[in-house]
């Protein structure tokens, strides 16, 4: 063993030159301070994290240390930090970068996220940890010391390519990294052929699909760590299960990944509290219903489904896409849906916008209300306003500015942000703890998104959750046989994704649809509604007791 | 570890240089900036370029600083230690505070000598797997060679001025300033060799164990992943081959009375 040493030459040539030239000298009290302060920067053990004592306005959690902590002290810099959504996998990446920043470890990083969280985390870096990060402007400054954050997208094409490519990172950071699993895309090419330092991957799903996905990983970290690929299929198989039952292989990636669990965390979350609220629809909306419900039995068209769904949101959904459809011209009935058409226009107010006011009324607390549809969101925007509520609409597609914007309209002047999706990585509205589910999507993952923009980190107070679904329509049927029997209300689904991967449905929202489409009667549909719930709760089942929950024990 | 008092560091840090304090009570600190600091500190470099073309004087900015926690609501910018701004300067001292020259105020009527010391503060980078700093502050008698480590205790006793005191002259140096210097750096290779090095064995063989991983993984593609192979070690040695940096903070000549020169050496 050889330990290089490197001296410091220029300091006494510098000295020589300036008692020679007669100064300039600086004088004794900032010299003492030059060397107080040199004394209060350094790091005088190899171990611990000096970070949290540098950010006085954060409170860490304590998963969020000990992560940090394991990464720098047992992983060495390099792993894959896969918490369930919502336990701060970003404030763990944050402290770790911050640790190396500190120590003088890390002076050039390249932070590589989608594009759509790119300015999020410039200003969680900047903000958070004051970590001076860049996102990456129309002139590149790829060659420079400095932190910069860009999508994948960016850096993998040229000629942003090339010049990153002959960069030497101290530091690399990709998060949603389970667009890595598979060896042969480009991004994995890319990221591979980085050269790096300390390198971290973030993601929630460390295995999708396949035991490979997380061989692929590791192998950018440490390649050689699960032998190499044939190997590795050979010794462990393919099935994602083994990750969590295969002991060995369990130990194996336990060193080089850190899952924390909602329920490891030993935190009180505030409660999540789950209302159903059942809404009759007057009886002249209940006809119209049953009428439509008719019509589109008869024409057995591919979306008709959708009109009965729109229905149960606001006459305004329905109508729109009815009036689409005339337009288009080539449905059989024609007749029946602009005589139906008609009808809506006499409809009263929609039962759930009477709701609505009616669950607000008396109350002066913030509330969110998600609907599917944006005609519905104009029409309640409208709605409300008449009963002198102020809100503010937000959609997915709005520009990051705008998004920003509208939040900070609904904290500090308007009483509902009505939204149309969770689209929503990005924004927090803690502030907030009133949700409504105007209508249900039909795909849990995104119900579990919504209330996962109110229900997190920082959020004080118990979240009330009310689903509205109207009596006498398909929504019951959803509301009763597939999420109270998956308890999706109850209890944070983090995997739920894996499940439905797993048992190879791909969209549970089209699922539903097809059952309802070719259903013959209700009956039918609801057999087969019960027969997709049992299946995907038997799988939670399931899955629940295979991954792990010791993590941590391990370290 | 923190500076035992951040609001008197930052206080003292503006007087020292040159910056009139306005306000100075209950942890919030407002101070007039000079035309110097202001350039320094507030970043905004096309305002003084601009001024400078046009021959105006510039209009320094007042900064107000809190360091109170219970304050930092008011106006003014909160600071503490690891926020930017301490950093700023933090980094700023590390150039204004380097090079000095200081002589001790002896208040003899007699004709004083004062003996010639070069005064080095050491840092002193550990880094292996984990990295970890040590200063030394050091300083040798150019008369007689004494060396005296934690130097800057000593100093920090006696009172130092930028210029040669009345009644006082300076002995000149039998050991030249560069020889000093390579006494100093001996002292702390010595000083090195002596302490035990587990860090950098462990830093080692964990170094000689992920080349192993590595050859294994690329055993049957050495042909084609050749490049690669090659800078993956690369940036293993990066990150693992134990290293020491040694590092001047800051250092100077400092002619001391010889009363203090025996007390130090004692």
């Amino acid at each position: 063993m050889n330990i290089q040493i490197n001296r410091d030459q220029r300091f006494i040539d510098e000295l020589d030159n300036k008692l020679e030239n007669e100064g300039p000298f600086c004088s004794w009290e900032l010299f003492k301070m030059s060397y107080h302060s040199s004394v209060a920067t350094m790091t005088e053990e190899f171990k611990g994290l000096t970070a949290p004592s540098r950010l006085p306005h954060i409170t860490f959690l304590q998963h969020q240390l000990d992560c940090a902590k394991q990464v720098i002290e047992e992983m060495n810099g390099r792993g894959i930090l896969a918490d369930e959504v919502g336990l701060g996998k970003t404030i763990e990446a944050g402290l770790v970068l911050k640790e190396y920043m500190i120590r003088g470890l890390v002076k050039k990083a390249l932070i590589l996220v989608p594009a759509s969280l790119v300015n999020q985390w410039v200003n969680e870096l900047r903000q958070k940890f004051y970590i001076p990060a860049i996102s990456q402007g129309k002139r590149p400054v790829w060659d420079q010391n400095n932190v910069v954050v860009t999508s994948l997208d960016t850096a993998k094409r040229p000629p942003h390519r090339e010049t990153i490519l002959e960069q030497d990172y101290d530091f690399v950071l990709i998060d949603e990294a389970h667009k890595l699993k598979n060896h042969k895309t480009k991004n994995y090419e890319f990221v591979r052929s980085l050269r790096k330092k300390y390198c971290l991957l973030l993601t929630a799903t460390p295995v999708q699909n396949k035991l490979t996905d997380i061989f692929n990983l590791v192998s950018i970290l440490k390649p050689g760590y699960l032998g190499n690929y044939d190997e590795f299929t050979k010794q462990f198989g393919r099935d994602r299960k083994n990750l969590f039952n295969d002991t060995h292989l369990k130990q194996l990636v336990q060193k080089v990944m850190v899952r924390n669990r909602r329920g490891d965390t030993g935190i009180d979350w505030t409660k999540r509290n789950v209302e159903t609220v059942w809404i009759n629809f007057s009886d002249e909306e209940q006809q119209a219903y049953n009428e439509l419900v008719e019509i589109v039995d008869e024409t057995s068209n591919f979306s008709s489904i959708t009109f009965t769904r729109e229905l149960c949101s606001s006459r305004e959904a329905c109508y729109l896409s009815l009036k689409k459809l005339v337009n288009q011209g080539n449905t059989k009935n024609t007749e029946a849906y602009e005589a139906f058409m008609k009808r809506i226009e006499q409809l009263p107010h929609h039962a759930k916008a009477d709701k609505v006011v009616e669950l607000m009324k008396d109350k002066d607390e913030k509330f969110i209300i998600f609907t599917e549809y944006r005609a519905t969101q104009f029409y309640l925007q409208w709605y409300l306003q008449q009963h002198g509520i102020s809100s503010v609409p937000f959609r997915g597609g709005f520009k990051r500015g705008k998004k920003d914007w509208m939040r900070q309209l609904f904290e500090n002047h308007a009483q509902v942000l009505i939204a149309t999706e969770a689209g929503g990585e990005g924004i927090n509205l803690q502030f907030c703890n009133n949700m409504i589910n105007y209508d249900l999507p039909w795909n849990p993952m995104r119900l579990e998104q919504r209330i996962g923009r109110i229900h997190r980190f920082g959020q004080e107070e118990d979240v009330n959750i009310y689903n509205f679904a109207i009596k006498n329509t398909m929504e019951e049927h959803v509301l009763n046989l597939l999420y109270e029997k998956i308890q999706l209300f109850e209890r944070v689904i983090g995997n739920l994704d894996a499940i439905l991967a797993d048992l190879e449905i791909q969209d549970v929202e089209h699922e539903i649809q097809t059952i309802f489409q070719e259903s013959a009667t209700e009956g039918e549909a609801r057999i087969k509604l019960e027969n997709l719930s049992s299946v995907i709760s038997y799988a939670q089942q399931q899955q629940s007791e295979e991954d792990w929950n010791d993590t941590r024990e391990s370290s | 570890m923190t500076l035992e008092n951040l609001h008197n560091f930052i206080t003292d840090y503006f007087t020292a240089n040159q910056c009139e304090i306005l306000e100075n009570d209950n942890g919030k600190l407002s101070i007039q900036l000079t035309d110097k600091m202001d350039e320094k500190l507030m970043n905004r470099p096309f305002y003084w370029q601009y001024v400078k073309k046009l021959g105006y004087p510039g209009e320094p900015m007042q900064v107000s600083f809190i360091t109170n926690p219970d304050r930092k609501d008011e106006d003014g910018e909160w600071v503490h230690f690891g926020s930017p701004r301490i950093h700023q300067i933090f980094n700023l001292l590390n150039s204004q505070g380097k090079y000095t020259r200081l002589f001790e105020r002896t208040t003899t009527g007699n004709r004083t000598a004062l003996i010639p010391w070069l005064v080095t503060n050491v840092k002193i980078s550990y880094t292996g797997k984990h990295k970890k700093d040590e200063i030394l502050s050091i300083g040798l008698q150019l008369i007689n060679g004494a060396m005296k480590t934690m130097m800057m205790d000593e100093l920090e006793k006696l009172h130092l001025q930028p210029s040669i005191p009345d009644f006082c002259y300076t002995i000149t140096p039998i050991i030249r300033l560069k020889s000093g210097y390579q006494r100093i750096n001996r002292y702390v290779e010595n000083y090195l060799e002596n302490i035990e090095h587990s860090w950098a064995e462990e830093s080692w063989s964990h170094l000689q164990e992920e080349k192993k991983l590595l050859e294994h993984f690329y055993q049957h593609s050495m042909d084609e992943d050749e490049d690669r192979f090659n800078q993956e070690i690369k940036d293993l040695e990066g990150r693992f081959k134990p290293q020491i940096n040694i590092e001047v903070i800051n250092g100077g000549l400092f002619y001391l009375s010889q009363a203090s020169s025996s007390k130090i050496i004692l």
